[in-house]
C-alpha cells in the first residue's frame, strides 16, 4: 500500500518574523513559511499556535507574494489570545490555502464597491493588493470601512497609500469619533449613502462582523445590486478546512470548501447565514 | 485445490466468476481459526453483555453470530476512531477482515467514503484503513425493535456491496465474492477446506428467509413516512415540534456517536504541531461558536433540528444518499428516550 504523500492534517512550519500592532486588540503577524506558499485572495488558511490550537484566517497580504504572508488577528478567543503573546522568532503552523476566494477576473471592466468593518479589513486588504495590481482592468474601486473608534482603525499607513492610488477611493467611518476625527461618524453602512456607483457596471464585496454583513447586504440590495453581484466572505468555525469536520456547515455548504466567498444568491436560502 | 489453476490473475477471475462457495460450518470455524493468526479479524460476537463487533480469537469462535441484525456500535468506528493522532501515517501490521456487517452499516459507510475519500482532499488515515480492510457483509434473518432499514430503501441483506458476504444456513456457510479483494481472500482460503456450490434447496431457503425479514420490517413500522419525503417534512416543519422533541435532549451527543453516518470531528492541537482528530457532534453546545461569540447553534432545539436537517436535507443535496440507514441505534441509545420515528410520524401528520 502506498502511503499518502500529503497528510492533509499536517501543518507547514512558518517562522514569525514580525508582529505589527494595528490597534489595541488587533495585530498583524508576518510569517515566512518553510517552503513557498501561494494562495488566491479571499482563500483562507488554518494557523496553528503550537500546542494551543488552530484557527482559520484569511491572509491580509498580497496573493502575488509567495515567500511570506500576513494574517491580521483580533484578540477574541483562546487561540488568538495565545497568538497575541507570540514574539518574532516563534514557529507557527499553516495549512491550506482552502476554499474559494474572490473571483477577481469577474471584476474586470467594473467598479468594485467594498464594504468592510473591524477586522474584516484583513481579507479586504489582500483583495485591494490584488486589485491594485490589475487596476488597469478596473473602472474604479471604492472602499467603505467602518470601525468602532479612530483608535480601532487598522492599516493606517496603507489607507494613506491607497488614497494616493489612482482609481481608488477610501471612505471611513467610526461609531464614536473624537476631536481628531474628521471623517464620517456612524455605522459602516452610512458610507453607502455617500458613494457614487454605476450599479449596472459594479460589483459589491462585503466583509466584516455578522451584523454589518447583514445590514450591509440589505442596503446593497436596496441600492439595486443584483444578488449575484454581492460577494460575501462568510465566517464560520472552520476546524479542518477540508469539507469534512462539519463545523462550518451553513445549510448544504461547507463554508471552508464551497466558500468562504459566496455570492448572496448562493446562500440566501440557507439557514442562519448571519450568525 | 484452487491454487492449481495457474497465475493469480486467472484464479481471481475464476473465483469472481464462480462467485459463490459453500462449506460446512465446522470447517469454516477451522478456517477462521487459521486466519486469526494472519489477519485481524473482527466479527459480530454475542455474549451475556450484548452483541458487538469484537476482535476474534480462537476462544471467541463459539460467540460469533451469523445472520443477526446490527451489532451495538456502528461500522464507522473502524474507520473513524473516536480519537486518532493524525500527525504521522504509519503502515498497519496486519490486514483486517470484518465479518458479519449488516447491510445498513455498509450503506452508512458509503456516505463516509464520499466525504473522506473526496478526491479534492483525501483523508490518508481513512483511506489507509479502507484499503487495509476486507468487508464481508451478512444477511439479517431477524430484526431488532428499532430496525427500519427498508423504510429508508435499504435491504436487510447483502446486495453486492463490500468485498463479499457470508450466510449461515442449514449447517453450511455460504461465501459470496464481490470484489478482487474478496477473491484474493478466497484464493487464500480455498485450499483450506472442501468447498462446494450452494444447493438449489439452500437458495430457496435463503429467498424465504429474506422475505420473512422484509415482512417483519414492513409490519414493524407501517406508519413511517416515505423516506423520500423526510427532507420536505423537516423543511416544512414549525419550531414547536423541535422544541417538543428537544425537551428531553441533554446534548450528550450519543445519537451522533452511535450513528453510522455522523462523522463530524474537531482537530485538537498537541505540542510539536501534533494533531489529534476527535469525533465531535453538532449536539454539543459550542459546536458552531465562532471566536467573536456568534453561534448559529446556540439553542438546544436548533442543534437538535440541525442534525435532522443535515441528514435528511443537506447531505442528500450534496452527496448521494440520505444520511440515515434506518438502523435505529439513535433511538436505542438516547437517554432522553427521544424516538426519531415518532418524530417523523408526527411531522407526517402535521402536513
Amino acid at each position: 500500500m502506498e502511503p499518502e504523500p500529503n497528510n492533509i492534517y499536517k501543518p507547514l512550519r512558518a517562522k514569525l518574523t514580525r508582529v505589527i500592532d494595528e490597534s489595541p486588540s488587533i495585530k498583524t503577524f508576518v510569517l515566512e513559511p518553510e517552503r513557498e506558499f501561494s494562495f488566491r485572495t479571499g482563500q483562507f488558511i488554518e494557523v496553528t499556535v503550537n500546542g494551543a490550537g488552530e484557527a482559520p484566517f484569511t491572509p491580509s497580504s498580497s496573493p502575488l507574494v509567495n515567500d511570506r504572508l500576513e494574517v491580521t488577528v483580533m484578540k477574541t478567543g483562546y487561540v488568538t489570545e495565545k497568538m497575541h503573546q507570540l514574539k518574532p522568532g516563534a514557529y507557527m503552523g499553516i495549512r491550506g490555502p482552502f476554499g474559494r476566494g474572490y473571483p477577481v477576473e469577474r471584476f474586470y471592466d467594473k467598479e468594485v464597491l467594498i464594504l468592510g468593518g473591524g477586522c474584516g479589513f484583513a481579507p479586504i486588504r489582500s483583495l485591494l493588493f490584488n486589485l491594485t495590481a490589475i487596476s488597469q482592468h478596473l473602472r474604479k474601486v471604492t472602499l467603505c470601512y467602518g470601525s468602532k473608534t479612530p483608535e480601532d482603525c487598522i492599516y493606517k499607513p496603507y489607507i494613506s497609500e491607497l488614497r494616493q492610488t489612482p482609481k481608488f477611493e477610501v471612505l471611513r467611518t467610526v461609531d464614536a469619533g473624537n476631536e481628531d476625527w474628521h471623517e464620517s461618524v456612524g455605522v459602516a453602512t452610512v458610507l453607502l449613502d455617500q458613494v457614487k456607483v454605476d450599479i449596472p457596471h459594479s460589483v459589491a464585496v462585503v466583509c466584516g462582523p455578522p451584523v454589518m454583513m447583514k445590514f450591509g447586504t440589505l442596503k446593497l440590495l436596496k441600492m439595486g445590486y443584483p444578488e449575484h453581484d454581492i460577494y460575501l466572505s462568510m465566517e464560520k468555525n472552520m476546524s479542518c478546512g477540508l469539507g469534512k469536520c462539519g463545523h462550518c456547515m451553513m445549510g448544504k455548504y461547507f463554508v471552508c470548501k464551497d466558500g468562504p466567498v459566496f455570492t448572496y444568491d448562493e446562500i440566501r436560502d440557507q439557514p442562519d447565514i448571519w450568525s | 485445490m484452487l491454487l492449481n489453476y495457474g497465475s493469480r490473475k486467472l484464479i481471481v477471475l475464476f473465483i469472481t466468476m464462480m462467485n459463490r462457495f459453500a462449506v460446512e460450518k465446522k470447517n469454516w470455524d477451522k478456517i477462521l481459526e487459521q486466519l486469526t493468526g494472519r489477519y485481524l479479524i473482527y466479527a459480530s460476537l454475542k455474549d451475556e453483555f450484548g452483541q458487538d463487533y469484537e476482535l476474534l480469537t480462537a476462544e471467541g469462535l463459539p460467540w460469533v453470530v451469523y445472520n443477526e441484525p446490527k451489532p451495538f456500535t456502528p461500522l464507522k468506528n473502524f474507520f473513524l476512531p473516536v480519537r486518532e493522532n493524525v500527525t504521522h501515517l504509519t503502515e498497519p501490521e496486519k490486514q483486517r477482515i470484518i465479518i458479519g456487517i449488516p447491510n445498513c452499516d455498509l450503506e452508512g459507510l458509503g456516505i463516509l467514503d464520499e466525504i473522506y475519500l473526496d478526491p479534492d482532499f483525501r483523508d490518508p488515515f481513512y483511506r489507509q484503513k479502507r484499503e487495509n480492510t476486507i468487508l464481508i457483509t451478512a444477511d439479517c434473518f431477524s430484526t431488532q425493535e428499532h430496525c427500519h432499514c427498508t423504510s429508508y430503501g435499504i435491504q436487510p441483506f447483502s446486495d453486492g456491496k463490500g468485498d463479499g458476504s457470508l450466510i449461515l444456513l442449514d449447517g453450511m456457510v455460504i461465501l459470496t465474492i464481490f470484489s478482487e479483494k474478496g477473491a484474493s481472500l478466497m484464493e487464500e482460503i480455498g485450499p483450506l477446506a472442501d468447498w462446494a456450490q450452494p444447493s438449489s434447496d439452500i437458495d430457496a431457503l435463503l429467498d424465504e428467509k429474506r422475505e420473512e425479514t422484509r415482512q417483519l420490517l414492513r409490519t414493524a413500522h407501517p406508519q413511517l413516512p416515505d423516506y423520500r419525503l423526510t427532507g420536505e417534512l423537516i423543511t416544512g416543519s414549525t419550531e414547536d415540534i423541535w422544541k417538543k422533541y428537544a425537551k428531553e435532549c441533554v446534548s450528550c451527543g450519543a445519537c451522533a456517536a452511535i450513528c453510522p453516518t455522523c462523522s463530524c470531528f474537531l482537530l485538537i492541537d498537541k505540542p510539536d504541531f501534533e494533531k489529534v482528530k476527535q469525533l465531535d457532534a453538532c449536539q454539543y453546545p459550542g459546536f458552531g461558536r465562532v471566536a467573536g461569540g456568534e453561534d448559529a447553534l446556540r439553542e438546544k432545539h436548533i442543534r437538535f433540528r440541525n442534525r435532522y436537517l443535515c441528514k435528511y436535507v443537506w447531505k442528500p443535496e450534496k452527496f448521494t444518499p440520505i444520511a440515515c440507514t434506518g438502523c435505529g441505534r439513535c433511538i436505542e441509545t438516547c437517554i432522553g428516550q427521544i424516538n426519531k420515528n415518532e418524530l417523523f410520524m408526527e411531522l407526517a401528520k402535521q402536513t
